[in-house]
Formats: C-alpha cells, sequence, structure tokens
C-alpha cells in the first residue's frame, strides 16, 4: 500500500512534464558532474577537478535520479538531452551517502519537458530478468539484458553496515566513466547500478524498494536518511554459547555492544541480551527474517529499509533465559551522533592554524586520504580512535582535534617532525572540539601557550604573542586563503 | 667457513620441532682460542662444523655465547687441531671515514676464501635487523655484503675494525654493505667474562630536541644551545623512579648533552644513548637535570628494557603455547606476528603496534592469544574466532600465558573464553573438551598439551595491580 501512496505524492508535484513521448530514450538523461574535493592534507584547497558522467533516470515529477557517487563533491552538475546539444545546470535536491542515492531537479523545469518519467516497478527476485539503460555517445539508448543473480544485505561504497542490493549479471560496453545506470523492467525503473566489473560482468544494484524510501522520505523536502539500530551482534548457532547466554531452543542473535544513543539502546537493550524478533519478524540464529517479498533476508533490510525515521519499533528480546519486549523509536542517532563523522563529503575539512601549527578535526575521510592501507599507514592513534570510537571516544562531543602537519616557521623551530598528534589540552583548558580551540586561542594572553597531546612528546610551547604577530607572515609564505574553517 | 645445519621454529605449528636448513657463513679466530661470528649465522643451529681455509678437515663446533641483540656469537671447536697453525686477530678501534677496508668471507659464488675491498662511507645508529628491535652503532662501507660474509672479519692493518653482518635488501641501493663496529665487539667480548650473556641495557625513556626559544623559555632554560627535555619514561625501565617527565638533561657521566640529543665521545659527535650503549647491567648513568628550576644530579641504575622483548625475533626458544579443545592459545611475539600478519586484524595489530607506547605490559605483560583453532567436530562454531586477544577465562583476566593454564585448570562444567573488543564469547564444554582434546593430538601430531615453561626469557614484570579492570 506504501508503494501506491508514494506514486500520489510524485503524481501531484506541480511540474510541466507531459506524457505524449512514448519513446524510451525520453526518460533518461546524461548527466555531467564536475568534481573537486577537498585536499584532505592541506584543507585550505581542492585537489585537481575531474569530470564524471552517467545516465540519470527521469522521474515522474521533473527530477531526475543518480547515484549519489555521481555527484559527491561536486562543483556543478548538468543533465544533457541525449543526441542534442541541449544542457541545464541542476541542484541537488536531497543525497544520501549511505544509501547511495541523490535526487536532481533542474534549475530550468521547462527542460524536462517532453521526457516521460518512470514509475517505479515492482521489487525483483534473483532469476529475474532486466534491462540496464545505457546512452551511447551519439545519444541513442543501449538496452543491455541483466539477469538478478542475486538479492541480499550487502556493503555499500558508504556504508559498511549494508542494505539490500541486487546482484546483476550484465554485459555493458564501456562508454562512460561512472557506472551510474537505470536498472528497467517493462518500462518501469526497478533499480540503479552502482558497481560494476568488467572482467566479471557481474555488477551491484540498488533496488527499487530502497528508491521507493529514499524518494518518500525526500519528498517533504527535509531528507532525514534510514534509521540505524546502533548495535553489533553476533549469530547463536554455537548450542554452547546458547546455553551460557540461556537462550530459548532455536532463533535470535547476541547484542555484543549497544550504543546508548541508538535506536536499541533507547529502547533498553544491553550487551547480553538476544533478539528474538523485531516489529513481528522472527530472527533465526543468523539474524535473518522471512521478508514476504525476498525471502529469507538479513535483518539489516528489516531494521534499516523497512521503517522510517520516528516510526516505532519493537524488540523482541530474552534476558538471562527471560523474555521480554522492548519498545522504542527508530532513529539515526547512533549514526550522526559521534566524535568522528565517517563520511565527510562536499563539505569543506574544518582546520585552524596557529604559530604554523596545523589543527584538523578528524574524519573517517581524512583517513581514507592515506590510501587503500591507510589502516597501517595513517597515525594509528588516530586509526585507533576512528575504528574503535565506541570504545575509545563514546562522547559525540568530545571531537578529534590533531595536530596535522607543522607549517615549518621561526616559531615553530625543533616541532616539525611532529604530525598526527591528538589535541587533549591548551594551557590547562580541555580542548572538545576546533571551535573551543579557537575561542581558547583568542582568549589567551600573552606569554606561554602550552598545547598538551595525548602523546609523545607529550607537550609544544610556543608564545601567543609570537603567534599573534606571525601569524600574518605565515599566511602569506604559505599563500593559506585562510588561517581557520571552523 | 662455518657450516650449520639449524631449525626453525614454526609459530603456525608451535608443537613441531620445525623444518632444518643448511647455510654458511664466516668466522675468525680471536684471543683465547674462540671463533667469533654472526648470532644469525649460527642461530637455532642443531649441527656447526667450522673448516679453515687450506685445511680440508671439518671440525665440529658448540655455541659458547650468542647475542641476538647484537648478532654476535663465540664459538668453540674441541678438537685443538683446529687452532694449529693459526693466530687470533686483535681488534681495532673505529675506522676513519674515506679509509679502506677488506671484507673477507665465503659468499656465494665459490667456496673458496673471498676478499673484496671497501670504503668506509658512514658511521651511524642502525637497526640490527636480526633482533628486530635493536639499533646500535653500525659501519656502512661501498662492499656488497652477501649471503656467506656474514660473520666474517673487516680488516685494516692486519686489525679487525668489523664483522659483516648485513647488505641492504631490495633495489634501493647497492653496493652498500655493514658491519659491526669494535665497541659493539669488545662489549659483547666483556660481557660474556662472567660466563653468561645479558642483554644490552636500555635508558627507556623518550625525549625531544630542546631547539625551540619559547619551549626553552617555558622550562626556564638560558639559549645556551644545551639539553634536551624527557618526554616520556617507560615504567620498569631503568629511569623509572629516577627521572620525570619534563626533566631537561643537561649532561650524561659529564659528557655534556647538545639540544640534538648528541654528545662528543672521543672527539667524535654521537647520540647520548652511545653512553648507555657501552654500560652493563647494574651499572649506572649519571645525568645532570633541569628539575623544577634547579639542577639536580641522578644516578640511573641501568638494566635491559624487557617491555620491548615482545618486538624481539626469537631463535632459540621453543613456541610457548597451550592447547584446549583445539583452541591454541600463544603469547604475542613477533615471531606469532610475522606469522599471523595479513589475516591479524586490525585490534590485533593495533595491540601489537602500540604495547610498548601505550605501556600495555602494565596490565597484561603477555597478551595471549588465540592463535588457531583446530577443526574438530567439537569446535566447529568456534573457528571464527582464531586471532582474537583474550581478554578473561572463566572470569579470570588473562595476562601472561601461565594465567591461562591456571585459568582453565578451574572446576567448571563449562569455560568461557573471552576476547577484548565486541567479539562474542568461546563457550566450551569441559566433558566434551576431555574428550575431544586426545581425538585432536593424535589427529594433528601433537605430542604435548602446553609448553608453557619461560625459560630465561626476559618479559615486563607488569607492574599493575593484578586486579584491576582493563
Amino acid at each position: 500500500m506504501k508503494w501506491l501512496w508514494l506514486l500520489g505524492v510524485l503524481a501531484l508535484a506541480p511540474t510541466g512534464w507531459s506524457a505524449e513521448q512514448d519513446e524510451p530514450q525520453g526518460s533518461v538523461v546524461r548527466v555531467r558532474a564536475s568534481i573537486q574535493p577537498y585536499d584532505q592534507f592541506r584543507p585550505w584547497q581542492k585537489k585537481a577537478p575531474y569530470g564524471l558522467n552517467g545516465t540519470g533516470v527521469v522521474l515522474p515529477g521533473g527530477r531526475v535520479l543518480v547515484t549519489a557517487a555521481l555527484v559527491a563533491n561536486r562543483t556543478e552538475v548538468g543533465l544533457e538531452k541525449p543526441g542534442s546539444a541541449e544542457k541545464c545546470a541542476a541542484e541537488v535536491e536531497a543525497i544520501d551517502y549511505e544509501a547511495n542515492l541523490a535526487l536532481l531537479r533542474p534549475e530550468r523545469p521547462e527542460f524536462l519537458k517532453g521526457f516521460r518519467g518512470l514509475d517505479l516497478g515492482p521489487a525483483l527476485r534473483a532469476g529475474d530478468m532486466a534491462e540496464v539503460w545505457q546512452l551511447e555517445r551519439n545519444g541513442e539508448l543501449l538496452r543491455n539484458q541483466a539477469e538478478i543473480l542475486t538479492v541480499g544485505v550487502g556493503r555499500y561504497p558508504n556504508d559498511e553496515a549494508g542494505f539490500l542490493q541486487y546482484g546483476v549479471r550484465v554485459s555493458l560496453p564501456k562508454r562512460d566513466d561512472s557506472y551510474t545506470l537505470p536498472l528497467i523492467r517493462q518500462n518501469e525503473l526497478v533499480g540503479m547500478v552502482m558497481m560494476y566489473d568488467r572482467d566479471s560482468q557481474e555488477g551491484t544494484a540498488i533496488p527499487g524498494p530502497m528508491i521507493e524510501r529514499f524518494l518518500e522520505d525526500a519528498a517533504d523536502g527535509r531528507y532525514e536518511g534510514f534509521p540505524t539500530l546502533g548495535v553489533s551482534w553476533t549469530p547463536l548457532r554455537d548450542p554452547n554459547l546458547r546455553e551460557e547466554v540461556k537462550a530459548p531452543k532455536s532463533g535470535g542473535i547476541l547484542v555484543t555492544r549497544v550504543n546508548p544513543r541508538g535506536t536499541a539502546g533507547k529502547a533498553g537493550l544491553t550487551e547480553g541480551d538476544v533478539i528474538l524478533g523485531v516489529d513481528g519478524m522472527k530472527l533465526d540464529e543468523d539474524g535473518n527474517y522471512r521478508d514476504s517479498l525476498y525471502g529469507l533476508t538479513a535483518i539489516g533490510n528489516l531494521v534499516r529499509v523497512r521503517p522510517k525515521v520516528g516510526a516505532k519499533a519493537k524488540f523482541s528480546i530474552s534476558r538471562g533465559g527471560k523474555e521480554m519486549e522492548l519498545v522504542g523509536t527508530y532513529d539515526r542517532r547512533a549514526r550522526d551522533e559521534v566524535a568522528i563523522p565517517t563520511l565527510a563529503f562536499d563539505a569543506q575539512p574544518r582546520y585552524l592554524v596557529a604559530g604554523g601549527l596545523v589543527f584538523q578535526e578528524l574524519t573517517g575521510t581524512y583517513l581514507q586520504e592515506w590510501g587503500d592501507k591507510w589502516s597501517e599507514r595513517a597515525p594509528q592513534r588516530l586509526v585507533e580512535y576512528f575504528v574503535f570510537q565506541q570504545e575509545k571516544r563514546p562522547d559525540p562531543d568530545k571531537k578529534v582535534v590533531f595536530l596535522s602537519q607543522v607549517l615549518p616557521a621561526s616559531i615553530n623551530l625543533g616541532y616539525q617532525q611532529y604530525s598526527g598528534l591528538v589535541l587533549e589540552k591548551v594551557n590547562g583548558k580541555e580542548i572538545r572540539d576546533l571551535a573551543e580551540l579557537a575561542s581558547v586561542l583568542d582568549q589567551s594572553p600573552d606569554g606561554a601557550l602550552v598545547f598538551e597531546f595525548r602523546d609523545d612528546p607529550g607537550k609544544l610551547v610556543v608564545n601567543a604573542a609570537d603567534v599573534r604577530a606571525k601569524q600574518e607572515e605565515i599566511q602569506k609564505a604559505y599563500g593559506l586563503p585562510e588561517l581557520r574553517k571552523l | 667457513m662455518v657450516e650449520v645445519t639449524s631449525q626453525v621454529w614454526d609459530y603456525r605449528l608451535p608443537w613441531n620441532p620445525g623444518t632444518v636448513s643448511s647455510g654458511r657463513g664466516a668466522g675468525f679466530i680471536v684471543a683465547g682460542k674462540k671463533v667469533i661470528t654472526n648470532a644469525h649465522v649460527v642461530s637455532g643451529a642443531r649441527n656447526i662444523t667450522v673448516q679453515r681455509e687450506a685445511d680440508p678437515r671439518r671440525y665440529s663446533a658448540q655455541v659458547k655465547y650468542v647475542a641476538h641483540d647484537c648478532d654476535l656469537a663465540m664459538l668453540e671447536v674441541a678438537d685443538p687441531a683446529f687452532f694449529k697453525g693459526t693466530t687470533h686477530l686483535d681488534l681495532g678501534g673505529i675506522p676513519e671515514l674515506e679509509s679502506v677496508v677488506s671484507v673477507y668471507g665465503f659468499p656465494i659464488g665459490g667456496d673458496r676464501l673471498s676478499v673484496t675491498r671497501g670504503v668506509v662511507s658512514r658511521i651511524d645508529y642502525n637497526a640490527y635487523t636480526h633482533s628486530g628491535r635493536e639499533s646500535h652503532l653500525a659501519i656502512q662501507i661501498d662492499a656488497a655484503i652477501n649471503p656467506g660474509n656474514s660473520g666474517g672479519p673487516v680488516m685494516q692493518e692486519d686489525k679487525v675494525v668489523g664483522v659483516a653482518f648485513q647488505g641492504f635488501r631490495g633495489d634501493v641501493a647497492q653496493n652498500v654493505g655493514y658491519m659491526i663496529p669494535t665497541p659493539v665487539i669488545r662489549r659483547f667480548l666483556k660481557d660474556v667474562e662472567d660466563g653468561k650473556y645479558d642483554h644490552y641495557v636500555d635508558i627507556a625513556i623518550r625525549w625531544m630536541p630542546l631547539e625551540n626559544p619559547a619551549m626553552r623559555q617555558y622550562l626556564n632554560r638560558p639559549n645556551d644551545g644545551r639539553g634536551v627535555v624527557v618526554t616520556d619514561i617507560f615504567s620498569e625501565g631503568s629511569s623509572d623512579g629516577h627521572l620525570q617527565k619534563g626533566d631537561v638533561l643537561l649532561s650524561i657521566d659529564g659528557h655534556a648533552i647538545e639540544s640534538d640529543g648528541s654528545v662528543r665521545l672521543d672527539g667524535k659527535p654521537v647520540q647520548l644513548e652511545e653512553i648507555v650503549e657501552r654500560k652493563f647491567s647494574g651499572e649506572e648513568v649519571r645525568l645532570e637535570v633541569w628539575r623544577e628550576g634547579r639542577k639536580e644530579s641522578v644516578r640511573v641504575p641501568l638494566k635491559p628494557a624487557d617491555m620491548f622483548s615482545m618486538y624481539e625475533n626469537l631463535y632459540e626458544p621453543a613456541p610457548r603455547y597451550v592447547l584446549y579443545g583445539g583452541l591454541v592459545f600463544q603469547p604475542l611475539t613477533a615471531n606469532l606476528m610475522a606469522v599471523l600478519l595479513g589475516g591479524a586484524d586490525l585490534r590485533l595489530k593495533q595491540k601489537y603496534t602500540m604495547f610498548a607506547t601505550d605501556q600495555m605490559y602494565r596490565e597484561t605483560p603477555e597478551p595471549v592469544i588465540l592463535s588457531a583453532v583446530l577443526p574438530d567436530p567439537s569446535n566447529v562454531y568456534l573457528r571464527g574466532l582464531a586471532g582474537q586477544i583474550v581478554r578473561e577465562i572463566n572470569g579470570k583476566k588473562i595476562r601472561t600465558l601461565a594465567d591461562v593454564e591456571t585459568a582453565l585448570a578451574s572446576n567448571g562444567e563449562r569455560t568461557v573464553i573471552r576476547f577484548e573488543g565486541d567479539s562474542r564469547p568461546a563457550v566450551l564444554k569441559r566433558n566434551e573438551v576431555d574428550l575431544s582434546t586426545p581425538r585432536i593430538m593424535a589427529q594433528y601430531g601433537i605430542s604435548e598439551v602446553s609448553r608453557t615453561a619461560v625459560g630465561d626469557r626476559r618479559l615486563a614484570k607488569g607492574s599493575a595491580s593484578g586486579e584491576k579492570s582493563p
């Protein structure tokens, strides 16, 4: 029923699209994005720009759907009619990096006049056939036959916890430099290809129901995102372990860690609980429930895609052998309220330069800048805080401010070898974020400015008056547009 | 020529006697009818023969002392005929830069003695790769050192000025060889005079150069270019209880310390640690220290830095382990990491790299890893747990391998093993383990259920109270 409701909302959107054209070319546009990410190691500047192209699908209501990966870190996004030079700039109306979806709105609504917006089709099952649509350079539409191989919860490019995805076998010619391509069945949108491996000729697509949830959420103009449970769990197949935690005869998973801010934590779940079911759906020993559409499906889909933020969450648990029900509200706090955010797309990294010492706030994106082997190459303390933050930095308001590098100047003589040091205090005052560091620096009287770090060498001392006197000189010498971005 | 058959323990299968291999190196005769060679030539040796150039006979030899930390060993040859007609070599000093030295040995490419000439190009601290954790003074020469050169004398004017010991791996540099200089050799010879080899001592602090004027002002030190600041003191180390964080070290044994940490020794600048390097366990250094605005004189009694022993490659001692229901427990060592690496998860890697920095040894002197789960019908659900760090067994906190044995011996129907992080616990039933253990031992050819004796291996003591929770 939810399905019909969604279409109703979109049909009401007041735009000038019409259904007069029946040619399927009239349902896709080429999307060109200029990408320029910030340089995490030099947070005052951006890296070299590059372009990405993808095939966007026109939706009823005059919007275009693409993957978030296509438009992440964009400077601009343009739509292009197939086989014509006509272009139009577009704005990102809603974007979800975790679900890897973005909704574009053309700046001129009449640009999409004559296009036929595609409706969402039903969910697919393994074995179903569909088409992957791809635009040739000349604007011709390639309709590549695709087979759905698998339907299951798996990792998305920017989401470790996993969402439902389709495994697709399809032979795609290389046409664009990204694989943002619509998955179509009977002229209905049933998914969006987001990854493709040319060697195995297998790809991954975002399923229609994920797109449906994304569009539903975006419809009111206030995008909230997918909820998260905020627990770590382990399967309960081992009969010895079941006995130890007094689990009932069958079913259920063991909670090994709970984020007190998350959906489950707020509902009262604790470490050691056995989750037997959620929202009336029973979980088996591996954390799967029986989905009406997909059959046996991982809990991730049950608690992240089916419910919306704000919906009621119902947990059936067993605690110390006693079964009980716990009730809470689905939310995203376990994901959003963290000391170290995972994703830092689009935004300029925060930084502050004082006496040539560059301080930044730690993000997952900063660590990724160290390359594929970031967990080995990046400063180990930063890796530790990021990967084990629930243990090591559980307070979401206490950000990780660290000395990322030293821009050599006479004032920081003897300190130039230090980097990757987590800042704890300045002149004895605990520093909780970069803004607080800025205000402490601004208010400090002339004299010694003592920075205290978590690790060796522990303390670095500069003179506050010298720092102020030299700021401009350092800014000029290194050509920094700003000395801080808070 | 020193020919050696050695056996290397396999930390994947710690109960096995290991793989047998053979190799050769060089050595030379010093006063007292002893042969000096590299530790890495004879480590794990099961049979050693020595042969003189131009004498076809092979003589059996024994390791008298081995110093893995400085890659030196002393051999004894029982048959006096070996020394007939030989003269011992004397040790010289540190050769001058740019001076020419000759490297003697039996490198690949033939069986007869080979002599190569090289120029002394650098005298500096360098990592001694055999031990994996040590850095000592080393001399770089521009003659390549190849396998078979190891242990051979490097001569200048009829005197030994070094022992050839390692080359430069990889393609980055060519024609680079390293030799162990005579101060290190002399220290080894002196150390073993009492009949046993002790380890190098370490002052066990971290310090930073005192170059910044604002830092100097903060510490009330004049801009005289002297002194370094103590930034960390390793508990249980030599300086624990003698030095404090923030102390400025002004001189060591009367040698003034420059603000970059160098001192003058025999007219040459060396790192202040070189003063410590030349001392022995039980000796002390005298430090002039600037502490809280006044000068103090501090004596630091020196001892080895046992808290770093996790990082040294082990050669002779047999790997220690405890087997329980197919679960193999091993202490975390450099050798174990070498076989786990790649497969080791981030938590374990971090435990290893941050162990000394974070002084984790105070709580857990010897972290214990569930290194493997030997497949058996009784442990099908436990296989994914290999590589986890053991936190507690049956409610007892695990600080050393010995704790594992004790904790497993407790009488309960079930054994519950908990790990660091948010991994699930392993639960085993005692009666099932009693049945599976003999079966697993027979299946995998394991003759002993555990090997836990520490022997003469030095471990961190673990000064924190054992009752404290992690």
